[in-house]
């Protein structure tokens, strides 16, 4: 049997980004349970900011969690620096506080800049974060096109429609 | 957040078949309950979930008392 998985520690990150100034907005499971959506989320997925200075943030705030490609056999010559996050865009990561998502785009979505209009600031775990509104997460889930995420679409989709009512 | 109203330049969404097939099977109480409560209290909520599912999962697994 193959060990169970670990929920990441969601309020830890969060302060931790917070903390460090990070410019960023939660997407994915989490920003669907701000929402109200109700299922189970094991990692915390955002999407950063790609400025220079918010990538020397995102190394000084995520370095100290021993951030690792997740899933990639160990050993590998990963350095977590600001040249290596410019070289890429989205890196799935394991760290001390759990899985971190840390995406310089969205599939249908752009980038931190073109979803910042269509985020939300709200209270979470005594800090201050942006979340990815409603409607454009459930664009963004659509023009992902994951089989696996249409149960959540669905759920994303009768959210709304029950907020709508009330 | 879903208390608020939607923004007005928010992406309209067209119904989609397969979402709507979906859409059938979803239980609305529970998010009918969530929708009363702030996000802050819903994070709150599931993180206390995935602490007890990791604690049903560790029970169940073998060799486990």
């Amino acid at each position: 049997m193959p060990p169970a998985r670990v929920a990441a520690d969601f309020g830890g990150l969060l302060r931790a980004l917070r903390a460090g100034g990070v410019d960023f907005i939660v997407v994915g499971g989490v920003a669907g349970a701000a929402h109200g959506l109700a299922r189970a989320t094991y990692d915390l997925d955002v999407v950063y900011a790609r400025s220079s200075s918010n990538l020397e943030r995102l190394v000084a705030t995520v370095g100290p969690l021993s951030p690792y490609l997740r899933g990639a056999p160990p050993g590998l010559p990963f350095r977590f620096d600001a040249a290596t996050l410019r070289r890429g865009l989205n890196f799935t990561l394991s760290t001390s506080l759990g899985d971190l998502d840390l995406l310089g785009e969205l599939t249908g979505g752009g980038g931190y800049e073109e979803l910042l209009s269509d985020s939300v600031e709200a209270e979470a775990y005594g800090v201050t974060c942006r979340f990815l509104g409603l409607e454009r997460l459930i664009a963004v889930k659509r023009a992902a096109g994951r089989p696996k995420d249409l149960e959540a679409i669905a759920e994303l989709e009768a959210l709304k429609e029950e907020g709508d009512r009330s | 957040m879903s208390q608020a109203p939607s923004r007005p330049g928010a992406p309209e969404l067209e119904p989609d078949p397969v979402i709507e097939a979906y859409k059938k099977h979803v239980d609305r109480t529970l998010l009918r309950q969530n929708l009363k409560l702030t996000p802050g209290e819903r994070l709150e909520k599931l993180a206390a979930f995935m602490r007890s599912l990791r604690e049903v999962q560790g029970a169940a697994r073998p060799g486990r008392r």
